[in-house]
């Protein structure tokens, strides 16, 4: 018996000095994990959240600003009505968004995203935006891919813009489906630097690939 | 037994090791609501959680000691709350204060209609003065859809809420535009002589304006240049009457863009009926140089400058001579320019100066006369801002318009040379409080003085505005208008003074998601109008301010981009309740200008298998009143009402090429503006007359759009997309 207490207070104590560590991997890990699960705004909100608190303690860390604002994204294109509130969402991802760019100014993840940020003001009100959040959106993108010419993401992002202006103007979108078919078999060279830096977007990819048949 | 001591000493031994502390409560607003998705979390760890859509939050945390408890939620000021934790339960309900924003804070919407607001306020837009079907591609034709406005279809000007057309004045970028219009044949509408491709944001405001804006009884109309171009760029306009040729080269930090337009209604006349015999059809040549330059961090200066020189010759009856034709000439050359630099002076304090010349001649000649009219006008304008805090801003400035006008009048047995100079300069301040992010009020006042008039007048202006709910708010807004005379007045005498407006506007505004209605109540009391007494048109005791009068109404609009997938529409709806006792009015009557309801239905369509958006717009205005002289009631006569369908397509071929056709008055609707008459009886003691008629029953544009640039996908009309 004695035994068994002893050896059970031994874990515990063994866990109270792990989570007294700053586990910033971890957490971080355990986060991203939750990305998956989230259904709707809410759950994007509270995923927002957590990396919001991540990024209060991790004053020098780059990535939990970026997936703050990635969620908010998200949200945005959750949203199915209200603009003002689609409108709010990115409100707050602005802010993330030029703190990025001022931490990490030659981060090409951060214009990928920074152009996928503009791509969502501009479906708010298309009608309105569209030539001004339109050459945000390229010019941004136009960076990111300046910084790494092999970000996926960056790539994926100016595909589905192509492909959309293509459509636009009655051409057909599915010229960009070699190129979208190279992308993707490309998609898993590229190496994110560690588990927790970006790798989103392949299953958009797929998606515009499987359009393609 | 055994069992039952293990886990005592189980629990107690979670409770030593992990000594974990409950934190539970609710997120609730000031007011009581619960705030679902609030972040309360321990700053400075990673222990923490979001509100459930109850407002409760509970998580557990194994930290010991002194923490910050932090709520927070965007749109609402960060709460922080010390905490001991100790291993216990801790019970905390926290209330978010609503952060004040001045983006998402009421604003004062009392006789303004404000566009090219990133927002979603927005009821009308710049595109929607190219795409409005009957606009013609006009500014000031796309506002006479908007409520508060009268058509008069033998001017084409703005008449805002009862007020002649010399009422509204139009600034670009700060600064006055003393010509704002096309020179016209008499009776004849006319257009703006500005494109609307060239403003990014118009405000139009119908009444109550800021103490900023002077010289104007009834309306301003703010027009906001476009910023810096994207790229070089090469811009090819043909329409049905004439062509533009535009280039733009960018530079660091600048840009340039030259441009030259052609037109000449003589081809389009003459395969299109006309109610008038054309002599020479309208014929215009212009210039333009546009110049942006990026100044330090937050500057920017515009400059804008055009030279115009156009003329005509319309042969019409002379009622006077038995009715034989003579031909009417003008021949007009206008220089306009225009700067503006706006900027941050430090952290606090923003700076406007705004600029304009103008040298505007009209040389017109008619049955052996001929007159000439100059006008020469400078306007200057310096306006500062500070906000001493987040909720109270300052403004402050000065302005000085200068204008010399002239008048040459050669008759074959006489002339006569007139003309007068006029020094106006202003100052004004206005402060701005919020006193919550739902109520505003701004407090102003401006002096101006006239050295020609040797008059001073001080204007009152107080507006303010509460927001009811988070979509909608009440604004009212009252001030003194004042503005100078008549020109033509003015040439003759300085012993009358300025005329005078008292503007009472009261409004309600409703928007929500892509749905906006609006409701205004309005009253106008005119005073100190400039009355002649038709003795003598050249002596100064001819003029007098004893006239007065009154405008009251109701506008309505409503917008709605919503509940059509791809449509969107708006319906304004005026009504007018107007007398005034000026110029040569015998007594208070209904002014000519003056329609009892005004309706204008504008609907537009993107199609997007078409890429074309279409148009379709109609407009009805009641039937106003004409003086007879042959008559013994002044003003007794009735016109016909007004009513014209439009339409228009805009087809965008390839991303940098865009077709656009339009057709005004499809129906063929008869309109007609009232008679002319003789300026004196015939021999059987009648004013002969003849009906004033539109230039054409129906007008048609058809006009193709052209962007060259190196990337060769950019176009003029993009924002259709």
């Amino acid at each position: 018996m004695k035994k068994i207490i002893l050896s059970l207070a031994v874990v515990f104590v063994s866990l109270v000095s792990m989570a007294q560590k700053p586990e910033f991997f971890k957490t971080m890990g355990e986060t991203l994990g939750q990305f998956s699960t989230c259904k709707n705004v809410a759950d994007f909100q509270a995923l927002g959240n957590k990396f919001q608190m991540i990024a209060d303690v991790e004053k020098t860390e780059w990535l939990p600003l970026y997936y703050h604002a990635h969620c908010y994204i998200i949200m945005s294109f959750m949203e199915q009505t209200d603009a003002a509130k689609k409108d709010s969402y990115l409100d707050v991802a602005e802010k993330s968004v030029a703190k990025l760019i001022e931490m990490v100014p030659n981060e090409s993840e951060v214009f990928a995203l920074q152009s996928f940020y503009y791509v969502a003001r501009l479906v708010v009100n298309p009608a309105e935006r569209g030539q001004e959040f339109s050459g945000l959106s390229g010019q941004a993108v136009g960076k990111a891919l300046a910084l790494d010419p092999t970000n996926p993401r960056a790539q994926l992002i100016k595909l589905q813009g192509d492909m959309g202006s293509a459509q636009f103007f009655g051409k057909d979108p599915k010229s960009f489906c070699p190129q979208a078919k190279e992308l993707l078999t490309k998609w898993d060279n590229f190496k994110p630097k560690s588990p927790i830096h970006p790798s989103w977007g392949k299953d958009q990819l797929m998606g515009i690939v499987k359009g393609c048949q | 037994m055994k069992r039952s001591i293990f886990y005592i000493l189980l629990s107690l031994l979670c409770q030593i090791a992990f000594s974990q502390t409950i934190i539970t409560g609710k997120v609730t607003k000031e007011q009581g609501e619960v705030l679902p998705g609030a972040n309360v979390y321990l700053k400075g760890t990673y222990d923490g959680t979001s509100a459930n859509e109850n407002g409760q939050f509970i998580f557990k945390t194994a930290k010991t000691g002194q923490f910050d408890l932090q709520a927070e939620f965007m749109g609402y000021e960060p709460v922080s709350r010390k905490v001991e934790l100790k291993g216990d339960t801790i019970r905390m309900n926290v209330q978010l204060k609503e952060a004040f924003n001045q983006l998402n804070a009421v604003i004062i919407t009392a006789g303004t209609f404000e566009a090219g607001d990133k927002r979603q306020a927005i009821t009308i837009t710049p595109l929607d003065m190219v795409t409005t079907a009957g606009a013609k591609g006009d500014v000031y034709g796309a506002l006479q859809s908007l409520p508060g406005t009268t058509t008069n279809g033998e001017s084409g000007r703005l008449f805002v809420k009862g007020g002649d057309s010399e009422e509204s004045q139009t600034y670009i970028d700060g600064s006055l535009v003393y010509v704002p219009y096309n020179p016209s044949a008499p009776n004849l509408s006319t257009r703006g002589r500005f494109n609307p491709f060239m403003f990014k944001g118009t405000i139009f405001s119908t009444g109550g304006y800021s103490a900023e804006y002077g010289q104007a009884l009834s309306s301003v109309l703010l027009l906001n240049t476009n910023d810096m171009p994207a790229e070089d760029q090469f811009d090819l306009s043909f329409l049905s009457i004439g062509a533009e040729f535009a280039g733009t080269k960018l530079w660091k930090n600048g840009a340039i863009t030259g441009s030259l337009t052609y037109n000449n209604l003589a081809p389009y006349m003459s395969i299109t009926p006309q109610n008038y015999d054309w002599v020479k059809a309208p014929e215009s040549k212009t210039g333009a140089l546009s110049v942006r330059q990026k100044t330090g961090k937050t500057g920017m200066f515009k400059l804008y400058s055009s030279f115009e020189n156009g003329g005509f010759t319309i042969n019409q009856k002379n009622l006077d001579q038995g009715g034989s034709p003579f031909d009417y000439k003008l021949a007009n050359d206008n220089y306009f320019m225009n700067a503006s630099w706006n900027g941050q002076l430090g952290e606090k304090w923003a700076m406007t100066s705004a600029a304009s010349f103008t040298n505007n001649k009209d040389d017109i000649r008619f049955n052996q006369t001929t007159v000439g009219k100059r006008i020469v006008g400078v306007h200057l304008k310096n306006v500062f801002s500070h906000p001493f805090t987040e909720k109270f801003t300052l403004k402050f400035g000065g302005e000085l318009f200068a204008k010399t006008f002239s008048q040459n009048v050669q008759m074959p047995a006489e002339m006569h040379y007139n003309s007068f100079t006029n020094h106006t300069i202003a100052g004004f301040t206005e402060a701005q409080v919020y006193a919550s992010s739902k109520f505003v009020t701004r407090i102003g006042a401006r002096v101006e003085y006239s050295d020609y008039l040797k008059s001073v007048n001080l204007s009152p202006r107080l507006s303010a505005a509460y927001k009811v709910t988070g979509n909608s708010q009440f604004s009212l807004a009252y001030g003194w208008f004042y503005q100078n005379p008549l020109d033509d007045y003015l040439l003759y005498t300085n012993r009358i003074n300025p005329e005078r407006a008292d503007h009472y506007t009261f409004s309600y505004q409703s928007s929500i998601n892509k749905r906006t209605l609006r409701i205004e109540l309005y009253y106008k009391d005119y005073k100190d109008l400039v009355k002649t007494n038709g003795v003598a048109f050249y002596l100064p005791s001819s003029y007098s301010n004893l006239g007065s009068g009154y405008a009251k109404g109701l506008d309505l609009f409503w917008r709605d981009n919503k509940t059509i997938k791809n449509g969107d529409y708006w319906i304004s709806y005026s009504y007018l309740d107007t007398k005034r006792d000026y110029r040569n009015y015998p007594e208070k009557v209904i002014p000519t200008f003056a329609s009892k309801h005004n309706l204008a239905v504008v609907y537009k369509h993107w199609f997007s298998g078409l890429r074309s958006l279409a148009g379709i717009n109609f407009k009805y205005s009641s039937p106003r009143v004409y003086n007879d002289p042959n008559s013994p009631i002044f003003n007794g006569e009735k016109m016909l009402p007004y009513r014209s369908l439009d339409l228009s397509w805009s087809f965008l071929y390839r991303k940098n090429i865009i077709f656009y056709g339009a057709v005004t008055n499809v129906l063929g609707f008869k309109n007609e503006f009232g008679r002319r008459y003789a300026s004196s009886p015939d021999s059987g003691g009648n004013y002969p007359s003849a009906a004033i008629e539109p230039g054409s029953n129906r007008f048609y544009v058809l006009a193709c759009f052209i962007t060259l640039t190196r990337k060769g996908d950019a176009n003029q009309l993009d924002k259709i997309e």
